[in-house]
């Protein structure tokens, strides 16, 4: 018999149904009767004093119905770093000043889409044009304008991570590798861009409906920006077309929505055009890397040295969050005996910069994968060997900074090793390189509003056998209502048939941080682990009364819907029987089960971490320096798999978003103006372009973990762009060290070279 | 947002004609939509009056002849990607039309349109400018014939007098030891061409010498142009791979391609010269077979 | 200023009364309450608006409502027959093809369409049945293995 009945094994998606039938109502289809289409103007400048705001012809204009500016706000300014509330510097509605192209100055409601945008047209708004900088390494120098008042140089928050002694290392090194390296922005393109259905009714309650990964944070904020209390507030996320990151800060179309409807008193929608979602939304944060490595000449590195300017945008966002991030996971995942880290994140007059799917891990991994591939090749060491003698082990301490548990970065390898080895000879202009990673189970800290993040989960027993789970964990489509019923139905020993699961709807599920930070599985799966527990717990306690005595609580279990004695399996009763008679039997109590879960004590970043080496096979046409990516193969452990469809279609989804940041993803902009804001502009990879991909599961087993799983999701966007540059190495010798690698820059190194090779 | 505009779904090209006539530049037609009808949603073209001519069936049509191939304005991209004549004849038009946008596009977008829309970096015009095609617009007036090379003026501009419709494409039938072929450069297979090169070659019976040639460029000029110099690289010689290097060079200067996010002008003009080359020994090639 | 509209969608004949500037998709989401087909830009590009219109895959927002008198539509709200469902959506579910979902109306009509046309396409037709909507979650190899194993004859129609 397998261990377990239900986890591990190929299910359809709990919300498959409803979504493979179109039946899936997400906020973009929702409707209210009496409702009014909202839309957002926004700065046509990137910094300037917002002198004059004149609404007086719109409110003229038949079918408006309210009109908004920073003037009918209270005045705050938030941030998601809500404990600092120096970070807290985002009005969304601009009061006094806007700060890059796409900053909101008015909103409109009106009886139909088309009013509101003519209304747009009508509102008058009078600049004082300000001078502006786009670029961080610029911002904070004296000659650049200041952004925020009293931010001196520009420089939003900076981040020290220091263990050992870098300077003495380096003496004792053989060979020293410095480099630089310029990481691009990445829009989310979420196929639902961020929309709200906010409705403030007369009992000055508000009901927003909204596609977010983090219905807690947006109660939270917008009580906030209103004024009013979390309680008055139910936010719900029905169904979500994607979030990758860009969906968990309260944003334009939220707000805005929220103040019309208090005004008018009708449900009010705004859902951002595709042109705003890529410029008024946030984004990846660019980085400048400079990177020095120290190693001895059989390859054990030992001291690295890393600083970091990141291009803050307008606002803070969660971008500070993204700076530490990316100077830890610029540690991984090897033992550096010496490391240092120094990160400053710059204010500049661009769409702010935030958090996307690997959080400043896929920059870090990028630049860390290709400076150690560098160092290899600079030792005549292989470029698996010099990551095998460095790599993170199983209970493993980053000195001062987090305990690793798990760990199944050697296998993985192991593994990539063999499937190489398998590949044999590669036809010309042909390269397979490797990159490592290792990625975070959700953060211990929670800068929001308590010290330590939590989740918490609510399950309760119907009289039918039937099971409502309540989890404030938002599903935007990463599966988390899948993976947490899988969990709620194996610890309960019931069929995931029998499961509903309520999730993200402040009003009725107890709260969650939310879906980011690749939290879900690990934080919520505990929690709801814990909820099934005590709800089982209660049930056992009445089957081992009618089963002979309390004493034999102890060895009961629940498994395929039987209740059974641990020892002589034959002995049980019907979970479906003990229920009726358990909830039938009480004082009308029903069976509910509570759970929660802190990371709290479980060290200092995050409890358990994810590690994976993903391997990427190009072939370049070295006449226009055109590649292909012809395949990428990933040996990842992510400790139990719950969910194994769900696993690969993490992975394979990462390999497009990942793979795209490496090859053509980019926001060139020109003077602070977003110069590809369409999906016909902004490449994607579509399924022509897309690689065969491969999946090598290592088995690990994380203690922290719900049943022993950790993270898969986030880390595996983090190896792909270091992946690739490495196999354009392999396959005709080039090194790019900017993203996006572009062929036109492939084909001016490959010109390089050869004007290099002929002059010697 | 799209204004609003009075519509009208003629029902034969007589009343399309009519139509055109009666509202000249205040109207503009629309076929299958696929071009014209995102400028419009984006606010860039704002007609008053809108004469929808997608009816038209008279228009749509592929008739195969001796003197070569008739193709209705109206015909869309799918049909000439599926056509057996076209697919045995002319399997340059198949196999562009069928990295054309996206099948969705090619269900219902026509090549009439897309020669209407006079996209630089569009597929179908240097493809019928290599094939050495013609094309007839009509008006109340008459028939006026051209060759497709001088149908396009300036970007997203066409030699369409108010008034006039373009009705019919022709492909003249290829002499024989003919070969043509035609690729674009991009990052994204379906995407928008960042450079197209399309080359037609007749050679001599036997002997492999160039007897005709012709070079589209399409992406590196404000319309599809034809590489003239290069040509004279190649007609009257022997085909070698030395002698289409030497073309591709001579064609990298004379396109004038501009730099944008997508590429600089300097790796425009190398694509030019690589792919001029390398789609010049493809047509080589089909031209012996 | 507004004009009649005769048309099917999903065997249903509808008769509306629409102004010119009415998109197909508009017809269908805000008239017709169909709101399976999503719209995910504004040029083209995403293909969450794909229907399938007398028997080919178009992006319902780039046509003119009007365009489509007498047209034939079929949406995905038409694919399933009250709960039973046809074997591309079948193979969906088996398959994970779909995680937020948003595209996926768009993917299982572009995967209708090019199975009618062809009913045995190559794994490479496949992928160009595909290649015009954009998925930002699955990587689009979970849907070409639903597809293939619709092709392979591995689901039958009906319960």
């Amino acid at each position: 018999m397998s261990k377990y009945s239900v986890i591990g094994t190929r299910v359809h998606r709990v919300d498959g149904p409803e979504k493979i039938t179109g039946s899936a109502k997400y906020t973009f289809d929702l409707t209210l009767p009496n409702m009014l289409y909202g839309k957002i103007l926004r700065s046509p400048h990137p910094h300037a004093k917002i002198l004059k705001i004149d609404t007086s012809k719109v409110e003229k204009l038949i079918g408006v119905k309210a009109v908004v500016t920073g003037k009918d706000t209270i005045g705050k300014k938030q941030g998601i770093w809500r404990r600092f509330p120096e970070l807290c510097d985002e009005e969304i509605l601009c009061r006094t000043k806007v700060r890059y192209i796409g900053d909101a100055v008015a909103a409109v409601a009106a009886i139909d889409e088309d009013t509101a945008e003519e209304a747009l047209d009508l509102i008058d708004v009078e600049y004082e044009l300000l001078p502006a900088v786009f670029n961080p390494l610029e911002a904070i120098t004296e000659e650049a304008p200041q952004i925020h008042e009293g931010v001196e140089l520009n420089i939003n928050i900076n981040r020290h991570i220091e263990w050992g002694d870098v300077d003495e290392a380096f003496k004792k090194c053989d060979h020293i590798r410095e480099d630089q390296f310029v990481c691009s922005s990445q829009a989310h393109v979420c196929m639902e861009t961020h929309c709200a259905l906010a409705h403030f009714d007369y009992n000055n309650k508000l009901t927003v409906w909204t596609s977010t990964q983090a219905a807690y944070y947006i109660q939270a904020l917008l009580a906030d920006m209103l004024g009013m209390r979390e309680g008055d507030i139910r936010v719900i996320n029905p169904y979500t077309g994607g979030g990758f990151g860009s969906k968990f800060e309260l944003d334009s179309a939220q707000f805005c929505a929220a103040l019309l409807s208090q005004k008018i008193r009708r449900p009010v929608k705004i859902v951002l055009s595709r042109e705003e979602e890529f410029t008024a939304t946030k984004r990846r944060t660019p980085m400048y890397y400079f990177l020095k490595l120290g190693a001895k000449k059989d390859g054990t590195m030992l001291a690295k040295e890393v600083r970091v300017i990141t291009e803050g945008g307008a606002y803070t966002a969660m971008g500070a969050t993204a700076l530490y991030l990316t100077g830890f996971f610029s540690s991984f995942p090897y033992k550096y005996p010496n490391y240092r880290y120094d990160g400053y994140r710059a204010y500049t007059n661009t769409a702010p910069t935030s958090a996307m799917r690997g959080f400043g891990a896929p920059q870090s991994t990028f630049v860390g994968e290709s400076q150690i591939d560098m160092m290899a090749e600079d030792l005549g060491i292989d470029p698996i060997e010099i990551r095998r003698k460095n790599g993170m082990t199983p209970n493993y301490e980053v000195p001062g900074q987090a305990f690793i548990q798990s760990c199944g970065l050697h296998q993985c390898l192991d593994k990539i090793e063999e499937h190489i080895k398998q590949r044999g000879k590669l036809p010309p202009n042909h390269g397979i390189g490797i990159a490592c990673y290792g990625f975070m189970s959700g953060g211990i800290f929670n800068w929001f509003d308590t010290p330590y993040a939590f989740s918490s989960a609510i399950v309760r027993i119907n009289i039918d056998g039937k099971v409502d789970l309540f989890t404030g964990a938002n599903e935007i489509g990463q599966g988390s209502n899948t993976t947490l019923s899988m969990i709620c139905a194996e610890e309960l020993g019931v069929k995931l048939d029998d499961i509903r699961i309520h999730s993200a709807d402040t009003g009725i599920c107890p709260p969650d941080l939310g879906a980011w930070g690749s939290r879900e599985t690990l934080h919520n799966g505990n929690a709801v682990k814990m909820a099934a527990a005590d709800a089982k717990r209660q049930l056992l306690e009445f089957a081992a009364a009618k089963m002979g005595g309390l004493n034999i609580v102890h060895d009961l279990d629940i498994r395929d819907c039987r209740v059974y004695l641990a020892d002589r399996p034959e002995r049980g009763l019907s979970y479906y029987d003990v229920v009726k008679e358990a909830t039938r039997g009480k004082d009308g109590e029903a069976i509910i089960g509570r759970g929660h879960y802190t990371p709290h004590r479980k060290g200092m970043i995050s409890p358990a971490y994810s590690f994976g080496v993903q391997a990427a096979e190009v072939e370049v046409d070295p006449e226009t320096g055109r590649y292909k990516l012809v395949n990428v193969t990933t040996a990842h452990e992510s400790g139990t798999v719950i969910n194994p469809v769900g696993i690969e279609g993490q992975l394979e989804g990462a390999i497009m978003m990942a793979g795209g940041y490496g090859y053509c993803e980019d926001q060139p902009m020109d003077e602070g103006k977003i110069l590809n804001p369409s999906i016909a502009d902004y490449k994607l990879i579509r399924s022509l372009d897309m690689p065969e991909t491969k999946i090598l599961e290592i088995d690990t087993y994380e203690p922290e973990g719900p049943f022993g799983a950790k993270e898969a999701g986030e880390g595996l966007t983090n190896p792909t762009a270091g992946a690739i540059a490495n196999a354009l190495y392999k396959a005709v010798g080039v090194r790019i060290n900017t993203l996006p690698i572009t062929p036109e820059k492939v084909f001016r190194a490959l010109r390089e070279k050869e004007a290099k090779k002929k002059k010697k | 947002m799209l204004k609003d505009f009075e519509y009208f779904a003629p029902k034969t090209l007589k009343e399309a004609l009519a139509l055109l006539d009666k509202y000249q530049d205040e109207c503009k037609v629309i076929g299958g939509g696929q071009s014209l009808l995102i400028l419009m949603r984006q606010g860039l073209v704002a007609p008053q009056y809108l004469i929808s001519i997608k009816g038209l069936s008279e228009l749509s049509y592929i008739k195969d002849a001796k003197e070569g191939l008739k193709i209705g304005a109206l015909t869309t991209h799918r049909a000439i990607e599926k056509s057996p004549v076209i697919q045995k004849k002319f399997s340059v038009l198949a196999e562009m039309e069928r990295r054309l946008a996206s099948i969705q596009t090619r269900n219902w977008g026509t090549i009439g349109g897309n020669l209407c829309h006079g996209e630089p970096a569009g597929d179908p015009a240097p493809v019928l400018m290599a094939l050495n095609a013609t094309l007839t617009t009509t008006s109340l007036r008459g028939e006026r014939n051209m060759a497709v090379g001088d149908f396009s003026r300036d970007y997203f501009e066409v030699a369409l007098e108010p008034g006039e419709l373009l009705t019919e494409i022709q492909v003249p039938a290829a002499p024989p030891h003919t070969g043509a072929a035609y690729t674009k450069f991009n990052i994204i297979e379906s995407d928008l061409a960042t450079v197209g090169v399309a080359v037609s070659v007749t050679l001599g019976a036997g002997d492999g010498v160039c007897q005709d040639v012709r070079i589209a460029l399409g992406a590196v000029a404000p319309t599809p142009i034809r590489a003239k110099k290069a040509e004279a690289v190649l007609k009257g010689k022997k085909i070698t791979d030395n002698l289409l290097k030497e073309a591709g060079e001579v064609a990298s200067t004379e396109a004038e391609p501009i730099s944008d996010i997508v590429a600089s002008e300097e790796y425009r003009r190398e694509l030019v010269r690589v792919l001029v080359a390398r789609v010049g020994k493809e047509a080589f090639a089909r031209a012996k077979a | 200023m507004k004009k009649e509209l005769k048309l099917t969608v999903n065997g249903q004949p509808y008769e509306l009364y629409v102004k010119p500037k009415t998109l197909l998709v508009q017809v269908l989401r805000d008239h017709l309450g169909l709101t399976g087909s999503k719209r995910g830009c504004n040029d083209s590009s995403c293909g969450a608006c794909t229907v399938v219109l007398n028997g080919m895959a178009v992006k319902s927002c780039s046509i003119l409502a009007l365009q489509a008198d007498g047209a034939e539509v079929l949406t995905v709200e038409g694919l399933a027959r009250g709960t039973e469902l046809r074997p591309i959506q079948k193979a969906f579910l088996d398959h994970g093809a779909f995680q937020c979902g948003f595209c996926t109306s768009g993917m299982l009509m572009a995967s209708t369409a090019l199975l009618l046309e062809n009913p045995k396409p190559t794994k490479e037709q496949i992928k160009e049945g595909i290649d015009g909507n954009i998925c930002r979650c699955t990587g689009y190899n979970s849907i070409i293995r639903a597809v293939t194993a619709v092709v392979k004859g591995e689901y039958k129609e009906g319960k």
